[in-house]
């Protein structure tokens, strides 16, 4: 069978806050599709909704309404336990303040998915250190949060977010934390693993210079997203 | 599933040792409460071995009439027709008077009140093995040895300045005695049996010396069984009581013995195991404090598991194992600090002549274990379940 090249897709998805006269809609009927081997940024202004899609596309939320397929499997229908390791092994997550934990090493913090998802133990440290090394962060492994500077914590959840192998990266505003300089450094990272690796990235932020660096662009406005219609390429 | 197992014990054991300071302070309660009620168990049971053994070297078909409310001697003077009807109680097998008094000893020109005892030589089998008379040095008394006496341990060691050795002469009440025997030092569980560390033991002849009418002190009264105990017994304290009184004279078998002590340890037991039990209490109040300081102070970093893939019941495992562990790690420290308590104070217990020891048991170090170690899962639920519901959105944008 002739498979799409469809990685995510929401379906007339809307999300609401609060009840009654209270109702704050963030998300108005959105629907979007994303294929594999994407580079994406959704830009728009605060208070759009961009922060409220993020958190649905990536399964961190679900939607009052609607439905969000990832590979063709609907994740809203799923259960938590089930949500969580479909997320585990088919998303990986870059923070804008990093999120590393900050008792762990470099090493222990990329190793963390991991063992959350049932990598085999004597696998976790040689894949570990192979994608720190692609970071350039091979002399780093042992360095914890606080012994790193902000650039090189991006890198580390970069990494980190690698070390499942998924098809999708999710960067909600990387380079907000960072100087120009390291803020380069992450985007170029970004912009090898889309074009080197295939990976399908996500890109949100609210900075069009970054936005723009970007392949292809979503806008949201009070809830709503422009976006062209499209179908994915057939594999 | 087992490699979770393990994944999460070593999350576990990493987040408890990166916080040493918070974890020692937790432990600290559990630590007391169990090491409190693993000594005290533990020399309960001791005690309870050593109460078991004294009578059981009585013989659990043995009877004991003291006169007087207490096992001290009393005020009732029991006649012979008093070891007559109790010799002739159906089930009695032997009937052994002690013959008691107080007298003046003299030996190095040291004077000093002793207790000195008789028993009438026919009645000498009744005693032969038990604890009460095995000597450590020289021999026992023979029949008709009107000259020569036993002395207890502790009267040869530490009544004088000088210890009175095997063929010394001491004077009683100014009579001369040649001393044969030195008794094997003895320590008592209970009240019940009779210790002769502090007493002076000699012929019933020589004994009428010093005391002309004898009344015995306590009598040890055999049956052909542990079967006819009971009734013998009922049958002596029903003919006492009439006799005497209500009280004037007790009747014990060994058995009602064991079961009146072992109420007594029984009850200080509880009472002292409680006061162990609110402090693991108190314990676990400290271990679900420090939980939920822990969940607090990583909501972030489980909003964090959660986006990398953590289920609700992982991150319940996780923290769960946590607080088992903070329990676990207490009762081993516990159980080890219990025994050697344990130990200390039977030891002191031994130096003061108690048979005082610590029974280390499996059962209880491992039942320790577990108690411990689900008190602290216990106290860890509710903060654990916290952690497990959070909203993920919600807890990685926590500041």
């Amino acid at each position: 069978m002739v498979k799409t090249s469809e990685l995510l897709r929401l379906d007339k998805v809307s999300k609401i806050y609060g009840m009654g006269e209270e109702k704050v809609v963030a998300l108005d009927n959105v629907s979007l599709l994303v294929c594999r081997n994407e580079y994406l940024s959704i830009m728009g202004p605060s208070g759009s909704g961009k922060t409220t899609l993020l958190d649905i596309l990536s399964t961190m939320m679900k939607p009052t309404s609607g439905d969000v397929f990832i590979e063709g499997v609907n994740t809203t229908k799923m259960s938590n336990s089930k949500l969580a390791s479909f997320r585990g092994k088919k998303i990986g997550f870059i923070f804008q303040t990093f999120n590393l934990l900050p008792r762990l090493t470099a090493l222990e913090n990329v190793t963390t998915p991991m063992w959350i998802n049932g990598v085999p133990r004597n696998e976790r440290e040689s894949r570990g250190k192979e994608i720190l090394e692609k970071v350039g962060l091979g002399n780093r492994i042992n360095h914890k949060p606080n012994e790193l500077s902000g650039g090189q914590k991006q890198r580390v959840a970069i990494a980190r977010a690698l070390a499942m192998n998924p098809p999708l990266i999710v960067a909600d505003e990387p380079t907000g934390n960072l100087d120009t300089t390291s803020g380069s450094i992450v985007m170029d990272i970004l912009n090898k693993l889309h074009k080197e690796e295939k990976r399908t990235v996500i890109l949100v932020t609210h900075d069009n210079s970054i936005g723009k660096k970007a392949e292809g662009h979503i806008f949201i406005k009070d809830g709503r997203v422009t976006t062209d219609k499209k179908v994915c390429n057939f594999m | 599933m087992i490699q979770d197992f393990f994944d999460i014990i070593e999350n576990a054991m990493k987040n408890l040792g990166k916080s040493k300071t918070r974890t020692i302070l937790t432990l600290l309660g559990v630590i007391i409460g169990i090491a409190a009620i693993v000594s005290l168990i533990s020399v309960g049971n001791g005690l309870n071995r050593a109460v078991e053994s004294q009578l059981q070297e009585l013989g659990s078909n043995t009877i004991f009439v003291i006169p007087g409310s207490s096992m001290s001697f009393g005020s009732v003077k029991l006649t012979n027709a008093d070891l007559s009807f109790m010799k002739n109680t159906r089930g009695v097998t032997d009937v052994a008077p002690i013959y008691a008094t107080n007298a003046v000893m003299e030996f190095n020109g040291k004077k000093v009140n002793v207790q000195v005892s008789a028993v009438d030589a026919t009645n000498a089998d009744v005693f032969q093995g038990t604890s009460t008379f095995q000597v450590a040095e020289g021999r026992m008394l023979s029949s008709n040895e009107s000259g020569s006496i036993i002395i207890g341990n502790t009267l040869a060691n530490d009544f004088f300045d000088k210890k009175i050795e095997i063929r010394k002469q001491v004077l009683i009440n100014g009579q001369i005695y040649k001393v044969i025997g030195i008794l094997k030092p003895q320590q008592q569980a209970f009240g019940g049996g009779f210790n002769g560390s502090g007493s002076t033991f000699m012929s019933l002849e020589a004994f009428k010396r010093i005391e002309p009418n004898p009344f015995p002190g306590i009598i040890f009264v055999k049956t052909s069984g542990k079967d006819n105990v009971e009734d013998a017994a009922d049958e002596i304290k029903e003919y006492m009581t009439d006799k005497y009184g209500e009280g004037s004279v007790t009747v014990s078998s060994s058995e009602k013995i064991l079961e009146q002590v072992n109420q007594i340890l029984s009850l200080i037991t509880i009472f002292l195991a409680g006061v162990g039990a609110i402090s693991i209490i108190v314990g676990s109040f400290g271990i679900a404090n420090a939980m939920i300081t822990t969940v607090l102070e990583r909501t972030r970093e489980i909003g964090v598991m959660k986006a990398l893939g953590a289920s609700n019941s992982k991150v319940l495992a996780m923290f769960l194992v946590e607080a088992g562990f903070i329990g676990a790690i207490g009762g081993i420290i516990g159980v080890g600090l219990g025994y050697l308590l344990a130990i200390i104070v039977a030891f002191i217990g031994q130096l003061s002549g108690f048979a005082l020891s610590a029974s280390i048991s499996w059962e209880l170090s491992l039942g320790a274990l577990i108690f411990s170690m689900l008190v602290g899962m216990g106290s860890g639920f509710f903060p654990a379940l916290r952690a497990a519901n959070m909203d993920p959105v919600n807890a990685l944008r926590y500041e």
